[in-house]
């Protein structure tokens, strides 16, 4: 007798147990994926949820299709990390997009269909998420120290100055000033977008000459150092 | 015992803007040049980088750019009568030491002087009659004119890539620039900086008082600029670090960013950094430059033969080095002889802080060393002075180029110096107040000379430099007339509080002004008054030049950078065109 009962609550304390742990899972998925900051909701966060859930009428698709609810993207570096982004980089970003400053097939009709008070918010949205760190890539520490030098202290030799004098110390960028952060970006987007700043696809004073001096192997050996560098918390 | 080296074709003294400019033009010609320079060598990277270069504690307050006072000071004394004392610590200026001296700590505010500077002495006579000159005033015409240095200015300003608007374009009055500037022969390289908020409220303000408001012109750059040496400097992003710092982003023209570089390539030429010249020396006539001495960091001293010495070591400096060299006949103010140290003199600066009220938010933080709108309708002779009783004016700029939270904490007057009230004044008043500055002229006076100090000694057992200053009268009352003009411009622009502070006697070392120290070794066409003639030749000692602002008989309104530059490349077109192929003296 005492052994049948005995079976039957460890199955069902089992059950339980099985039923427990996928509730915590899906509800830490659900909340790695939809942070949203422990204010009120209001009008500006309801418009930028909906907008990066669905999208908008006037055709901008959602921006979770590629950016995903948490900004991390499938990690390829195809779609850049906007999570922690700075709200005023991203928000110019966009304009710079809709108005052809930055060239970018996929992007630049999505901009030009975002309202301006929708920009702010998904903006706004996007600077206020934050995703679980993925893993960057094993980088070879000798790849890894050259990115440092650059980044830290620039390269003479080809009048870079370091690209922490702007874009701060582990690459975590100036917020209030829209400079985004570059620690914990994706590797492969960084060196991407210095190709575009090079090529002229982006616009950018303070961009064209280092774009334009540093070395590919450099390119390289900067965005593989930011993608392990810190990552920015949540403003 | 020295060690005689092997003999060289020229030796410059101070590798700053002056040095690495004239060696680059005759080492290119191909002659064997050495450069000695006292301080360190330093470049851009990884010297100027930030974060490390924003210290505003090392660099704005202990100095970390500027020369060792505990090896190298000066002294001071307001008038002859008294004893000179050492300056144990810069504050009213601040002598630069390293590669590239001052041009790497400098602001980048980019003047060029008026035509009648260049003749101030005949213009102010004729213009107002000897009257109106106070009888200690001493001032005098350059001997070479506006009109001869534009060229030089013009190739000087594409070396920084000055950005700026031509307000004045071969005699044609263009919109958007200086109306009243000396004419120029082409535009700027570069388009002027953005304006400030506090800028365009004094620019309408200034407009509706009937001036005529403009950018101040900037040698930090605009946009990605490539130089006529084939360098380039990228733009200047308005950190607010840039008078006292080096700039970490390749923007601020310095010698490392516009000439170094190409300077250094040249097999020609040879730098020796830590190398402490002592002085030139001359053979037994006293006319001829042997060469110099100096001594290394070891402390090893060495003699440097050179058929040619380029002294360009900053005004001071300058001064200092040929008193010790026993080149021309020192000044002495009593007797009026003598002319190595005479016609010294400075900047007469003031401010008007000027509260604007807690919803005018200026975020002067976001600054570049020449950020500025400007009026010029004050400046040198720019005004009729028949009826003021004074010569001389400022230019009036409203900006920031920084705000920097040692250095800015503008409170108003009454305001405790510390404590609660202290804080919540600064707290009230930070964002919201713009002050004004002037620059303005000074007066050369008789009694306003250097020489060598008869106590003091340097780390070498050399004689310091004394400096005899204080400001002529006539610049307080100058003072007095264009910072109250000032004031009225900040009354317009709405200001809660404004503060009129006239630069009042006497002068004292001990609160900043301005490092525009001028004069001592002037040029002219007379050598009982000039030290050098029109190609800043020395009178006594054909082979040896004299370029820096030491050249200048008076001060200008105008910061001296740029007329330095037009002094720099008129020199160096002097000797690779007449003195390399005919040595001796020009004039």
């Amino acid at each position: 007798m005492t052994k049948i009962h005995s079976t039957v609550r460890v199955k069902s304390v089992l059950s339980i147990a099985v039923v427990f742990v996928a509730v915590i899972m899906v509800a830490s998925y659900l909340g790695a994926q939809t942070t949203i900051p422990n204010k009120s909701i209001s009008n500006e966060s309801q418009m930028a949820v909906r907008i990066v859930a669905e999208g908008t009428t006037r055709g901008v698709v959602a921006c979770s299709r590629c950016h995903g609810f948490d900004g991390a993207s499938d990690g390829s570096g195809a779609f850049p990390r906007l999570d922690g982004q700075s709200a005023q980089y991203l928000a110019d970003q966009l304009r710079r997009f809709a108005s052809g400053d930055r060239q970018n097939a996929l992007m630049q009709p999505i901009a030009r269909a975002l309202k301006d008070d929708e920009i702010n918010a998904v903006s706004q949205y996007y600077a206020s998420v934050h995703a679980v760190p993925i893993p960057s890539r094993p980088v070879p520490a000798q790849l890894r120290d050259r990115g440092r030098q650059v980044a830290e202290v620039g390269d003479l030799s080809v009048r870079v100055q370091a690209c922490e004098s702007c874009h701060g110390p582990n690459g975590e960028g100036e917020p209030v000033s829209g400079v985004p952060y570059l620690g914990g970006q994706y590797s492969h987007y960084i060196t991407v977008q210095i190709r575009m700043f090079r090529q002229g696809y982006r616009k950018s004073q303070q961009m064209i000459v280092p774009a334009h001096n540093l070395s590919e192997q450099d390119i390289t050996a900067v965005a593989a150092y930011f993608e392990q560098a810190s990552a920015p918390a949540v403003k | 015992m020295p060690q005689t080296l092997k003999e060289v074709d020229v030796v410059v003294i101070g590798v700053g803007f002056a040095g690495s400019i004239l060696a680059k033009e005759l080492a290119a010609s191909g002659l064997k040049v050495v450069g000695l320079e006292r301080g360190h060598s330093r470049h851009s990277v990884p010297d100027f980088q930030a974060p490390a270069i924003h210290d505003e504690l090392k660099y704005s307050i202990r100095k970390g750019m500027m020369q060792d006072v505990t090896r190298e000071a000066m002294t001071f004394r307001n008038h002859y009568r008294e004893v000179a004392l050492p300056m144990r610590q810069w504050e009213a200026f601040l002598p630069g030491t390293g590669l590239g001296g001052c041009g790497v700590h400098w602001n980048g505010q980019s003047w060029r002087y008026h035509e009648e500077e260049f003749i101030y002495k005949t213009h102010i006579e004729q213009r107002y009659g000897k009257k109106i000159l106070d009888p200690d005033l001493r001032i005098q015409d350059w001997g070479v004119t506006y009109q001869e240095l534009e060229p030089y200015y013009d190739r000087f300003e594409y070396l920084l890539g000055v950005c700026g608007k031509a307000g004045n374009l071969n005699g044609k009055i263009e919109a958007g620039g200086n109306p009243l500037e000396a004419p120029r022969s082409r535009e700027y390289p570069n388009p002027p900086m953005k304006e400030q908020y506090s800028g365009a409220l004094f620019r309408k303000a200034a407009s509706e008082l009937g001036y005529h408001p403009f950018l101040q012109p900037s040698a930090n750059s605009t946009r990605p600029y490539t130089n006529p040496e084939g360098l380039t400097l990228n733009p200047c992003v308005y950190c607010g670090f840039c008078e006292r710092y080096g700039c970490e982003h390749f923007a601020k023209a310095s010698p490392q960013t516009v000439i170094l570089p190409v300077l250094m390539k040249n097999p020609n030429f040879e730098l020796r950094t830590e190398s402490q010249v002592l002085r030139i020396n001359l053979d037994s006539t006293g006319k001829k430059a042997t060469g110099v001495s100096y001594m290394d960091a070891h402390g090893r001293e060495f003699e440097q033969p050179a058929s040619l010495v380029l002294l360009t070591a900053f005004a001071l400096n300058d001064v200092r080095m040929l008193l010790l060299s026993g080149i021309g006949k020192p000044y002495e103010p009593t007797t009026e002889t003598g002319v190595v140290g005479r016609n010294y003199a400075y900047q007469t600066q003031s401010y008007v802080p000027t509260f604007l009220g807690e919803d005018v938010h200026l975020n002067s933080y976001m600054a570049g060393g020449a950020s500025g709108t400007v009026i010029d309708d004050f400046s040198v002779d720019n005004f009729d002075h028949s009826s003021l009783g004074f010569i001389g004016g400022c230019y009036v700029l409203c900006g920031s180029t920084n705000a920097r939270p040692v250095e800015f904490h503008p409170t108003p007057p009454g305001t405790p110096r510390w404590g609660r009230k202290w804080k919540d004044a600064v707290r009230q008043h930070y964002n919201h107040t713009a002050i004004f500055n002037l620059s303005g002229t000074s007066t050369s006076m008789r009694g306003n000379y250097l020489d060598l100090d008869p106590t003091y000694r340097d780390a070498w057992g050399l004689p310091l430099l004394r400096i005899t200053f204080d400001f002529p009268d006539n610049d307080v009352r100058m003072s007095r007339f264009v910072t109250h003009k000032a004031s009225e411009i900040a009354r317009q622009m709405g200001a809660k509080i404004v503060v009129d502070s006239p630069r009042t006697g006497p002068f004292t070392t001990t609160s900043y002004q301005s490092t525009h120290n001028t004069g001592g070794a002037v040029i002219g066409a007379d050598p009982s008054t000039s030290v050098v003639n029109r190609y800043c030749q020395s009178w006594d000692v054909p082979n040896v030049f004299v370029v820096g602002a030491c050249n200048y008989p008076q001060n200008s309104s105008y910061n001296p950078t740029l007329t330095l530059g037009a002094l720099i490349y008129w020199t160096a077109d002097a000797l690779k065109t007449r003195y390399l192929k005919r040595p001796g003296p020009l004039v």
